[in-house]
């Protein structure tokens, strides 16, 4: 086998454990969770989804990204001992011992239908198309419930006066996994309210760049088919010429 | 010279940041010309909206004691020295103060609520919430009349309270019979205050959402006995009564075709007039009634 | 926090033989500040890309089936096209027929969203329109995008620039045509996004944040923080749902049904919960299911979301589709290395075009940290496995330093917060703080680099298929830019969309619903000589315990 062959091979023994699962045998230290009230041994350095996984279990629903981006794997758990309900990404929580949990793969939440470019831009919009924003007792539920650490009921504040900004930087973060509207007393849907305050705030709120408006009407007026006509054509020669004398732009 | 500024926490609410925006611009641009600067608070909920009278309802006071905690926060972090939270709109106020009360006298309430907030500070019960006018009220003799570039000499004008900053007596700022801490500012500012029985009766509050025509003859009675009395304006610093009295002078004149219309403003809005500033600090609306002579 | 069971001790989330070795890191900080090593001559490229993955031997294996009989393609990728369907001719009903739209589209990422909301604004009806999802919609790699997107908008910049950066990327493979629709079209996307109301980042005086890409000659790409990707998902899977345009979740597709003349008409979805199959019977069918990073090709962690497994490439395949720079792979050059649960994940290249060095295990910076992203990843693999100047982690993996204080040094104090909030969180949920110690990078496979042959309209050799983003194949050769894949998606998300919508207006599309062509590849794999031991597409990889795998019985 050649070097670089076995230098393949290295990585890929290495990566063993990430890309087949783990082996038991590789495993020193164990913790035991409780999936929808069954106790399982699992490798102590597993996220909840590995370890879910490392029990047998195949996902179909609960799994999407599994890198803390689409709010798929939603998961409530609470710690022997204790009372209080946590909430979790279960691709981005490690197991701990004792920890009782389930998923929520999907939030049956409302989401209202509109035409942003139809609506006004002010406080009104969120009155209209979720009115139950205004049932907010400020209870901070939906804060605590939130994986990313969001502060939520801030953003729904920021939604109930109208404050767009604030609303769509304070959310921007947000993966929509459904958590907040899920243990909202007052039936709020934080996540929809957001995501509708911010395409308000994309659309309405920042001009649109002058530069942009320029280079669509020089497309527009054909400053650069002439151009573009010759590059499809040339010979790859050429066009390796080109790329080598490239001048990069000073940083 | 201007004089030195002192910082007070404030609270506006999420009408004055929506449809009550001229009430916000006037009272802050009149409160630095007198040399206050009223500090928003940073990360401020809705004050609750209404105080719950129900006993064990203690979730609706969290809302309020959240904002008391955000006082603590700004004192804590040095952004003011000032225990004293400004509120301008009376629904705030009102709800605000009532809170403040009931928590500062049930530590047990207190305790809970602090529990059931467990991510914030406690609140410790040192926060006093007051409206704009008592500082107002505060100031020294001759403090306001000595700023006024353009007195509203002429003006005929005829102060409203409502119930929210007069009733309950123990949130009250002023008699509840005979209130004058606005008549005072208006005086101060060169306008002709014209006192009537019905300054301090409901404008219909909420009513207006369910049954609009309950709502407008009450406000019939109050604008009728104001105009019978000589007043060209009305005067308010609630912003659900100046709804009421204004919008709803539409169906007024359905009920009585001869009522003519008055225009109804912030009392803030005519110190903005007095102040001389300009039309961007008055807030007016340009659909609402401005007397001719006010704008000249 | 930071609770461990195991009985190392561990500061800042690291053990404390690696904190050692960072403290070299912080030590060279200063003199690494201010320099940068140079890029790489041609020669040196060459001379590092043989410890590539793609070109390092082994790995590959001839097609002997198929459009493609004879060319070459990764083992992982081999092994599905030379697999059995799922289904026969025979096997189920496609008499009975339950959806019959104008337009399928199979995959709701950011192609295939864009491909509906385009082809409802070219003039098809919402309820003739159907988009199909594996997983939930909007579960794809698109919303996993990081970095940004390109689009030539600056007075400095222009799209034969960015034509020439992309064709140089893709080491000249490219299609020429396909390039040029890619680059002219990008201002035009960027317009539209932000008319949906997209948030990108701006100056104060509202002009685009342009940053530095791999592998580009000038600032170009726009970003919304490091989650790109899911605010440009979030923003036109919410206009989709606005519109009411009819979405399944899911509901893979299986295999496409043609009319046995190298026609498509429709496709098989199969419920992933219940096991029940369903019939479309569709004039216009446009494939837009992503890559293939769960295959873990040569055995490499991946990036990739939980669905990329190829199916998108399988099934065209044996509808007669013809596959192009399908043996290429792209590795991202800085996945995470460490800790263990996050092995893989996506470091964005935006980090290195914020500042941050890769680091060897002597504090010294060792490459440009901009080469195209397939030298880039070799460069960091010749240090850990040829010069050894790697770190090893306690579970074996070895990888370099990514010097990610140094952002903060040249941008100033809070911008990872605002510029990084995604990879800061990932970090801090593992005790590291990425805004005072450095993390460490090992490359990652990332991306299918060809696919399913497009022209510049997505149009395939198949009549009544089309394809766009990661399935398809031409537009980025043999490596595609940073900032170019939401970019393919969206721009041939949307010709595809308009192009299948004038298709289906000019009266054309449909026929008869039959599996003949999946009858014929059955006869050509046995006639090569494959036996039927794998079956194809995958639809979900595999990673239960093997201790729980081995005790299992079958029994619903």
């Amino acid at each position: 086998m050649k070097t670089e062959e076995s230098i393949m091979q290295r990585i890929a023994d290495a990566a063993k454990a990430v890309t087949r699962g783990v082996d038991a045998k590789d495993i020193e230290h164990w913790v035991t969770i409780y999936i929808m009230g069954r106790a399982y041994k699992v490798p102590a350095d597993l996220t909840i989804l590995t370890a879910m996984e490392y029990a047998g279990y195949r996902f179909v629903r609960g799994v999407g990204c599994r890198q803390g981006f689409c709010g798929a794997c939603s998961t409530v758990y609470r710690k022997e001992g204790e009372y209080k309900l946590q909430t979790g990404m279960a691709c981005q929580t490690r197991v701990e011992d004792g920890m009782y949990l389930v998923q929520i793969p999907f939030a049956p939440a409302e989401k209202a239908a509109y035409d942003i470019s139809k609506e006004s831009y002010d406080a009104s919009v969120f009155l209209k198309f979720y009115p139950e924003v205004a049932r907010c007792v400020s209870c901070n539920t939906c804060t605590k419930s939130c994986p990313q650490d969001l502060e939520v009921m801030d953003y729904v504040q920021a939604a109930i006066r109208g404050d767009f900004q604030s609303l769509a930087e304070g959310s921007f973060d947000c993966i929509q996994c459904g958590l907040c509207a899920m243990r909202c007393p007052a039936d709020i849907v934080q996540y929809n309210v957001a995501q509708l305050g911010r395409r308000m705030y994309g659309r309405y709120g920042m001009p649109v760049p002058k530069h942009l408006i320029t280079r669509l009407q020089e497309i527009e007026a054909g400053k650069f088919r002439g151009k573009m006509d010759q590059l499809v054509a040339v010979p790859r020669e050429q066009l390796e010429k080109l790329y080598a004398s490239r001048v990069r732009e000073a940083d | 010279m201007e004089p030195d500024i002192h910082k007070f926490p404030y609270y506006p609410g999420c009408t004055l940041k929506t449809t009550a925006r001229n009430f916000e611009v006037s009272a802050l641009a009149c409160a630095k010309k007198l040399g206050i600067e009223l500090v928003e608070l940073p990360r401020w909920n809705c004050c609750g909206t209404v105080f719950s009278l129900t006993d064990d309802d203690l979730i609706h006071h969290v809302a309020a004691v959240r904002n008391l905690i955000r006082v603590q926060e700004m004192n804590r972090d040095g952004m003011v020295e000032e225990n004293r939270l400004v509120t301008l709109c009376s629904m705030c106020f009102n709800t605000l103060k009532r809170v403040n009360l009931l928590v500062k006298e049930n530590p047990e309430n207190l305790e809970k609520i602090n529990n059931f907030m467990y991510l914030e500070d406690d609140y410790e019960g040192n926060v006093e919430v007051i409206h704009f006018l008592e500082l107002l009220r505060e100031l020294d003799p001759g403090a306001i009349s000595q700023r006024v570039e353009r007195p509203l000499t002429g003006l005929r004008v005829a102060p409203y309270y409502g119930c929210l900053m007069l009733r309950p007596r123990e949130v009250g700022i002023d008699d509840p019979e005979e209130p004058t801490i606005q008549g005072a500012i208006l005086a101060a500012v060169g306008a002709e205050v014209i006192y009537n029985s019905y300054m301090k009766v409901c404008c219909g509050s909420y009513q207006t959402v369910n049954d609009k025509s309950a709502v407008a003859r009450l406000v019939y009675d109050i604008l009728s006995h104001a105009q019978a009395d000589g007043a060209q304006a009305i005067v308010t610093s609630c912003p659900l009564c100046a709804y009421n009295l204004d919008s709803r002078q539409k169906e007024v004149r359905e009920i009585y075709p001869d009522f003519e219309q008055i225009p109804v403003f912030y009392f803030t809005q005519l110190m903005a007039v007095a102040f001389g500033f300009g039309a961007d600090l008055c807030g007016f609306d340009p659909n609402q009634l401005v007397p001719e002579h006010l704008l000249k | 926090m930071g609770k461990k069971t195991t009985g190392i001790r561990y500061v800042g989330g690291y053990p404390e033989y690696m904190r050692k070795l960072i403290s070299i890191v912080h030590k060279t900080r200063a003199k690494r500040r201010d320099y940068t090593p140079p890029p790489m001559t041609k020669e040196e490229q060459e001379e590092v890309l043989k410890l590539h993955p793609d070109y390092a031997p082994g790995g590959k294996r001839t097609i002997s089936v198929g459009p493609n009989k004879g060319d070459i393609g990764p083992t992982e990728v081999v092994d599905l096209v030379e697999a059995y369907p799922l289904v026969e001719e025979g096997e189920i009903d496609l008499s009975k027929v339950d959806y019959s739209p104008d337009i399928l589209i199979i995959g709701g990422g950011l192609a295939g969203t864009s491909a509906a909301i385009w082809a409802n604004d070219s003039g098809i009806p919402k309820e003739k329109i159907l988009l199909t999802n594996k997983l939930r919609h909007g579960d794809a790699n698109s919303i996993m995008a990081e970095g940004g997107t390109q689009a030539a908008d600056r007075s400095v910049d222009s799209p034969e620039r960015h034509f020439i950066d992309t064709i140089g990327g893709g080491h000249f493979a490219n299609k020429p045509d396909v390039v040029r629709a890619l680059v002219e079209d990008a201002p035009l996307i960027i317009r539209w996004l932000l008319d949906l109301g997209a948030m990108f980042d701006r100056e104060e005086n509202g002009d685009f944040v342009e940053k530095w890409g791999g592998g580009t000659s000038i600032k170009r790409l726009h970003s919304c923080r490091d989650y790109t990707g899911l605010e440009e998902m979030r923003v036109i899977r919410d206009e989709l749902r606005s519109r009411g345009i009819p979405c399944i979740e899911h509901f893979p597709a299986i295999e496409l049904l043609t009319d046995g003349e190298n026609r498509v008409t429709g496709a098989v979805l199969w419920n992933l919960e219940t096991g029940e199959y369903k019939i479309v019977k569709a004039k216009a069918t446009i494939l837009a299911t992503g890559g293939f990073g769960r295959l873990h090709i040569r055995g490499f962690p991946t990036t990739n979301h939980y669905g990329a497994t190829c199916d998108g490439v399988v099934i065209a395949y044996r509808a007669g589709a013809r596959l192009r720079d399908i043996d290429t792979v792209q590795y991202h050059p800085t996945g995470a290395a460490y800790p263990i649960q996050i092995v893989g994940y996506l470091l964005t290249e935006k980090l290195r075009s914020s500042g941050a060095q890769p680091v060897n295990k002597d504090g010294e910076a060792f490459v440009f940290p901009l080469e195209p992203r397939d030298v880039e990843a070799a460069a960091l693999i010749r240090e850990c496995y040829v010069r050894n100047k790697g770190i090893t982690t306690p579970t074996g993996l070895r990888g370099v330093w990514l010097d990610t204080p140094l952002i903060e040094e040249k941008n100033g104090e809070g911008y990872i917060d605002k510029a990084f909030p995604g990879m800061r969180r990932m970090f801090a949920r593992f005790d590291i703080d990425m805004r005072k110690d450095p993390v460490l990078v090992f490359p990652t496979l990332h991306y299918q680099n060809g696919g399913i042959e497009t022209d510049p309209h997505g149009k395939t050799n198949v009549e009544g298929l089309w394809v766009a983003g990661e399935v398809s194949g031409g537009v980025h050769g043999k490596n595609r830019l940073m900032g170019n894949s939401t970019l393919d998606c969206l721009v041939f998300g949307r010709r595809a969309g308009i192009s299948a919508a004038e298709y289906v207006k000019s009266g054309r599309g449909g026929g008869a619903l039959t599996l003949k062509h999946v009858t014929g590849y059955v006869k050509d794999l046995e006639r090569a000589g494959i036996r039927p031991e794998r079956r194809s597409p995958i639809l979900l990889p595999d990673y239960r315990g093997r201790a729980a795998l081995a005790r299992m019985i079958d029994v619903f």
